[in-house]
């Protein structure tokens, strides 16, 4: 009883493991992403698909544990939609590759390079919510980490602006292949919303307890 | 005959004290999944017993010797009035202080039966009843500001982790205020008035208590920890532990004191520090008038019930 009182518990040490290999495994998936765009490679595409069902695996193991009574009642329900932010990353993330993979043609040089762009921020905004997530165990200040996630993700909304421009001068040749590329881009810019979205939720579990 | 009236009633009281003060001291802990219920039912009977035996002494004293003589049959009318009331509110759901009405029956019948009530006793008494909630106020507001001056700074895990405990803490600190204040209050005329021996009624008591809390608390707790999952520990700790020094403070001045009402007035100085509109007026209002009609009630209906017992010997 001692024990799980003092050293916060072993399902609590599990749970907070899980998270952070959801992160990273996040983190994975984004970088995987990144390259597969960078080579215009659709088989290489589908390792998104195959981190993001990891990526589910984790959040079901996450939340059953706390379900199990892992940390304070009062925190279960904000920690749990954390991971179900972060989950909803994989899912946007995932959502980006399917239109990739879908699309009639590659893309043009100036669309992949901004895309490439895109995709190499959120790829460092998954880092830097690990980054911000570990801070809870520490006294660093996670204001820092948030504000550089938020000044990221200002960062790509300046990118999809000049994306969408230059999106409305190019010719499509028909109805599906100019909506695949209108969806591959909204998924791709709102993966840094979510990833905002689960560091402003980081910031609401830190001060819970304040 | 007439000498298991008390008996009974004392029984009741005790083994109502057991079914819901479970859930005021251990009911955070237990939802918190810090202690499992039967362990925490065992910690509360344990702490009930040792703070009966180590610092029970002085609230009996002022019960049942310094208030009033209490006489067999003044025992039997306000212990009876006492259980009548407590399971009455119990099953209408309002709260009563077992305190209040005990020492309101306890005069009540005292007076009704020509006994000299220590009009110091009495004022000492209902004055501690005025200021310990403010007191436990002034305690939970100092306590949530060193709070937030100290544990604040710490990480957010390692809060979580120092808050477990401080919640054990401050739950067994309540249980042994149960033992030391609350059951002293039951106890204290029955062993003055010659019915039972100390150590017997300590046992006794302390047995129908853990009776209590292994039948019927499991039930109160399953509420509470259902209800304290909105609950902010931070300042719920605040104000438990707050409450809890308050009456552990007039524990050690033997005057028996609400719980209840010192969490109360916990709870309101947490919300001070919150700013003033978190403080739910109406909500105190009910409560003072409350505090008034409840040893009031008893007052009355134990005068009233002695005269007539009385009338007809």
């Amino acid at each position: 009883m001692l024990e799980r009182v003092f050293s916060g518990g072993k399902t609590e040490q599990r749970v907070i493991d899980n998270i952070k290999k959801h992160i990273r495994t996040l983190g994975s998936a984004s970088d995987c992403f990144k390259r597969a765009i960078e080579g215009q490679d659709k088989n290489l595409m589908y390792c998104v698909s195959d981190l993001e069902r990891e990526g589910d695996s984790i959040r079901r193991e996450i939340i059953s544990t706390i379900y199990e009574g892992a940390f304070l009642p009062f925190l279960r329900p904000n920690i749990c939609r954390f991971v179900e932010i972060v989950d909803e990353a994989f899912d946007v993330l995932e959502d980006a590759a399917h239109e990739f993979d879908h699309m009639y043609s590659k893309l043009d040089p100036d669309v992949q390079e901004e895309c490439v762009k895109i995709a190499d921020i959120n790829f460092k905004m998954c880092e830097l919510l690990l980054l911000a997530f570990e801070t809870l165990f520490t006294r660093e200040d996670l204001r820092e980490k948030t504000l550089a996630i938020r000044i990221y993700e200002k960062k790509i909304d300046e990118i999809k602006i000049d994306l969408i421009d230059k999106m409305r001068t190019r010719e499509v040749r028909g109805f599906w292949e100019g909506k695949i590329l209108s969806d591959f881009i909204s998924y791709l810019t709102h993966v840094s919303d979510v990833i905002e979205d689960a560091s402003d939720y980081l910031y609401i579990i830190n001060v819970s307890l304040r | 005959m007439a000498e298991l009236i008390p008996f009974i009633a004392c029984i009741l009281i005790a083994f109502g004290i057991g079914s819901n003060d479970t859930s005021n001291a251990l009911g955070i802990c237990i939802g918190a999944g810090i202690i499992k219920l039967r362990k925490a039912v065992l910690l509360f009977g344990c702490f009930v017993l040792i703070g009966l035996v180590l610092q029970g002494q002085k609230v009996m004293k002022t019960v049942g010797k310094d208030l009033l003589e209490v006489t067999p049959s003044v025992l039997s009318i306000s212990l009876s009035i006492s259980a009548l009331f407590i399971i009455l509110f119990n099953w209408k759901k309002l709260p009563l202080s077992t305190h209040q009405v005990l020492i309101g029956g306890l005069t009540g019948s005292g007076i009704a039966s020509g006994i000299d009530v220590n009009v110091v006793s009495l004022l000492k008494i209902v004055l501690s009843w005025i200021i310990s909630p403010l007191t436990a106020f002034f305690f939970s507001f100092i306590l949530y500001k060193m709070m937030e001056k100290t544990l604040s700074r710490l990480s957010f895990f390692r809060i979580e982790r120092i808050l477990r405990i401080l919640l054990l803490i401050s739950g067994i600190l309540i249980a042994y205020n149960t033992g030391a204040n609350e059951l002293a209050t039951v106890l204290g005329p029955v062993i003055y008035s010659g019915l039972i021996g100390k150590m017997q009624s300590f046992l006794l008591g302390a047995f129908f208590v853990f009776l209590g809390s292994v039948l019927l608390s499991s039930r109160v707790i399953e509420t509470v920890g259902k209800g304290i999952t909105a609950l902010d520990p931070y300042s719920g700790f605040a104000a438990q532990l707050g409450a809890g020094s308050c009456v552990l403070l007039f524990t050690f001045l033997g005057m028996p004191i609400s719980t209840t009402y010192c969490i109360i007035g916990g709870i309101s100085g947490v919300g001070m520090v919150k700013g003033m509109k978190t403080v739910r007026m109406d909500l105190i209002k009910k409560m003072i008038i409350n505090w008034a009609v409840a040893p009031s009630i008893a007052f009355i209906s134990s005068f009233i019930l002695m005269r007539i017992v009385r009338y007809w010997s």
